[in-house]
């Protein structure tokens, strides 16, 4: 069930925030022993959330357009009373004190928290079989990953463990399960959801974003997560959008720049993903959009400006940990936090200096066009269980540039793959458009039918 | 080398328990900085190192 369903329902005292919530525990108790979405499911705070707000709904009293829907929270993402461990020995014992902004936002619009969801290590290093807890699989095919760093998101999402989820996004990790899971991930806008409360992985790189089933649902939650927090430095004032209004508004006049030379020059991808995305750009175009070309920095440059702010930031906030205790961190996680270690303030500034022309770059290519529409993952997802395989498809994707350059970009399912697992695309916005990237999103959605695909498994 | 710059960033614990790993990072950085291109203008500057928008 949607989100916006379970909500309308719930409104409508049609169905019971209890045995929603009851009936998504026991999906959970027989399904995540196969998939590790959860590293702490907190069922008993979430039966109270929930009695709680059906004595709401008694009393004519709906908190906001989430009232009663369950919740899954990364796990880089405070919680009160809550470990927040980032899926690691290092943080094991770190129980949160209150609530990250995103987090209280969602349980003010009625949302019910079920627990804590698998991630990569601090959201770099995975997937990993050498941390405490197991990494979250796909459940398209539990043999193969579900993408990352918000893996445990993406699994539980896509395997109807609950409807929506809180995931953050660096270098692609909403936008990397969501396209490994068939899901929907949305990576706003930088400065359009508060950070605070999270733990931090490249201070000017990160973001917060919304997990979910379907476009709309995605819509609703960003309605209810976006807005100014003084607080938060990245944060930027400006009046939120009505992202749900336009959904189901048609495509003609709207113009889609088509960047083809990511996945056919840069990064060649794997021939069902290139098929797949001509067919979205065909099926946008026959819904009334103008498709045109457009031309990029390279995503070689891009994934560079990428990494070299990524890590350097990420070393200003591990060292000491990796000084200390570096036997506490996994391999994958030890080996990319250290190399922030080996960049000069130098290349660092000069990487900050080329992402603003980068940025200059997007915003030039976003005159002429609505949207951009590209591949976000070169591959479906690859076995969980061969580690040359992980390092050779992770870094082939799409997603990097817009962390770079902070442009809206939400990636979702674009078909299946003759092995059953979800392929996917990308359209990115004008800064703060999410409302034209959701109704473009939905064209697409409606059209294909995607929100009706789900992994079998029951 | 590879030692040299470890100690100057504090890993010597690393650089015994994990050699290789530390080995890897240093090879991975040492690849990925040139592939940047440095800006034609000297005057480009760095700031703000983010911006997304104009806000309120």
């Amino acid at each position: 069930m949607s989100v916006a369903a379970a909500a309308k329902a719930i409104a409508a005292k049609e169905l019971s925030p209890v045995e929603l919530t009851a009936a998504l525990l026991a999906r959970i108790e027989r399904l995540d022993p196969k998939l590790n979405a959860f590293i702490r499911l907190d069922g008993e705070a979430a039966m109270a959330a929930a009695r709680t707000a059906e004595a709401e709904v008694a009393a004519g009293r709906l908190r906001g357009p989430l009232h009663g829907v369950p919740v899954g929270i990364k796990d880089i993402i405070d919680v009160a009373g809550l470990p927040t461990t980032c899926h690691s020995k290092i943080l094991a014992d770190n129980v949160a004190t209150s609530d990250a902004v995103c987090v209280a936002k969602l349980r003010g619009a009625g949302a019910i928290v079920l627990g804590k969801l698998s991630t990569h290590e601090f959201a770099i290093g995975g997937p990993s079989h050498d941390l405490p807890w197991p990494p979250a699989r796909n459940p398209w095919n539990a043999d193969h990953h579900p993408g990352g760093s918000s893996s445990g998101s993406g699994s539980g999402v896509a395997a109807g463990l609950f409807p929506m989820a809180l995931g953050s996004d660096t270098g692609g990790s909403v936008r990397n399960p969501a396209s490994c899971c068939g899901i929907v991930g949305l990576k706003p806008t930088y400065g359009l959801v508060s950070r605070r409360g999270v733990f931090p992985l490249s201070f000017t790189l990160d973001h917060i974003g919304p997990m979910t089933r379907t476009v709309a649902d995605n819509a609703l939650m960003l309605e209810v997560l976006a807005g100014h927090d003084a607080h938060d430095p990245g944060s930027v004032a400006v009046v939120k959008g009505h992202y749900a209004s336009g959904l189901e508004r048609d495509m003609r006049g709207l113009r889609v720049g088509f960047v083809r030379h990511f996945h056919e020059i840069d990064m060649p991808a794997d021939p069902e993903v290139t098929a797949a995305l001509e067919h979205v750009a065909r099926t946008l175009q026959l819904e009334g959009a103008e498709i045109r070309d457009v031309h990029l920095p390279t995503l070689a440059e891009f994934a560079a400006v990428n990494r070299v702010i990524l890590q350097s930031e990420a070393w200003a906030i591990h060292g000491p940990w990796l000084r200390e205790r570096p036997g506490d961190y996994g391999q994958l996680a030890r080996r990319r936090l250290m190399g922030g270690a080996f960049f000069s303030a130098g290349d660092y500034v000069q990487a900050q200096r080329r992402r603003l022309e980068m940025i200059a770059a997007v915003e030039e290519a976003l005159r002429d066009v609505d949207v951009l529409l590209c591949a976000s993952s070169m591959d479906p997802a690859c076995r969980i269980d061969i580690p040359a395989d992980i390092e050779r498809t992770y870094p082939r994707q799409a997603r990097t540039p817009f962390n770079v350059t902070g442009h809206p970009a939400l990636a979702m399912m674009a078909g299946v793959s003759m092995t059953g697992l979800p392929l996917s695309v990308q359209f990115v916005g004008r800064n703060f458009a999410e409302a034209t990237l959701f109704q473009v999103a939905r064209g697409w959605e409606r059209a294909a039918g995607t929100d009706k695909k789900h992994p079998a498994i029951v | 080398m590879m030692e040299l710059l470890a100690r100057r960033a504090g890993l010597d614990k690393a650089l015994a328990e994990f050699p290789d790993d530390v080995a890897a990072a240093v090879t991975q950085a040492a690849g990925v900085v040139q592939k940047i291109k440095a800006p034609a203008d000297p005057r480009a500057e760095p700031w703000p190192p983010m911006r997304a928008g104009d806000g309120l």
